[in-house]
């Protein structure tokens, strides 16, 4: 994890940097949220405020895997397919195979994702 | 996700917004592509933050990773809007994301968020009741933190 400065906790944002209270800005997660469907209508104050604390951990558990899988390949740089693979090894992330995949159609690896809910329901379309 | 767009696929920066509360977009009928997206710049620094210093990210996993966090809070929020339809609630509240956070595998998040999100709600009934008291002190400096 980074070090945190020595002004780390008395400058605006405190030892994460960030600039506001929350890790997103909420409007952008209420906007996000609202377009997530025709059926979400009203949005409670907090629902947004809970969504971007777990939003931001979502985005430390994919790093964190998506990391392995680059110093398993000798990297120091985190790429793309770091994340499709963090993305495919991992069954709750299905949902975001669709995402991580688009530009690999070429790639055997789509072969394994055939059974895939997230593949079959694209198939379809 | 869903485009709405009645000019066709090549089009799809415009969106015909009909919901309320859309901002300043609305007006000329223009959403941007990006205002579906979590800003790039928010998703690089949690990022970093796991990282050894060492480390780079390159932009086009950043672009990703913004993609994914996105559909993430669409995927969440579509599962507890539906447990509102059921219930016949209109609001999608705390408790929802909660139990969506469950319902779709995020077991290890739903429990801290549900401290979390009754930590809030202390804050902001702490916060009532200063305003009612007419001290308007600031309580920001109480924390928000989520213990795993």
């Amino acid at each position: 994890m980074r070090q945190a400065g020595i002004y780390s906790a008395i400058l605006p944002g405190g030892v994460s940097g960030k600039a506001g209270p929350h890790s997103f800005p909420l409007a952008r997660i209420k906007k996000i949220m609202k377009k997530s469907g025709d059926d979400v209508k009203m949005i409670s104050g907090e629902a947004p405020i809970v969504l971007s604390k777990a939003c931001e951990l979502f985005v430390e558990e994919i790093t964190r895997k998506a990391w392995m899988m680059t110093m398993q390949g000798k990297r120091r740089i985190l790429h793309k397919e770091d994340v499709a693979s963090a993305v495919i090894a991992t069954d709750i992330y299905d949902f975001l195979v669709n995402m991580v995949s688009d530009d690999h159609s070429a790639n055997s690896e789509h072969e394994g994702l055939s059974t895939t809910p997230a593949a079959i329901m694209d198939l379809e379309r | 996700m869903v485009d709405n767009t009645k000019e066709g696929e090549a089009l799809n920066k415009y969106y015909n917004t009909s919901g309320a509360g859309s901002g300043f977009g609305e007006d000329e009928g223009v959403i941007k592509e990006q205002d579906r997206l979590v800003p790039i710049a928010n998703v690089g620094r949690i990022m970093k933050q796991i990282l050894p210093p060492n480390a780079k990210i390159s932009k086009e996993a950043k672009e990703t990773m913004q993609e994914c966090a996105s559909e993430f809070i669409s995927f969440v929020t579509g599962e507890a809007s539906d447990k509102c339809q059921k219930e016949k609630r209109k609001t999608v509240n705390g408790d929802d994301i909660c139990w969506a956070l469950g319902s779709l595998g995020f077991d290890e998040y739903a429990e801290p968020l549900r401290r979390y999100l009754n930590r809030f709600r202390e804050l902001e009934g702490e916060r009532a009741n200063q305003n009612k008291t007419g001290n308007k002190r600031d309580g920001g400096a109480r924390e928000l933190v989520v213990d795993m």
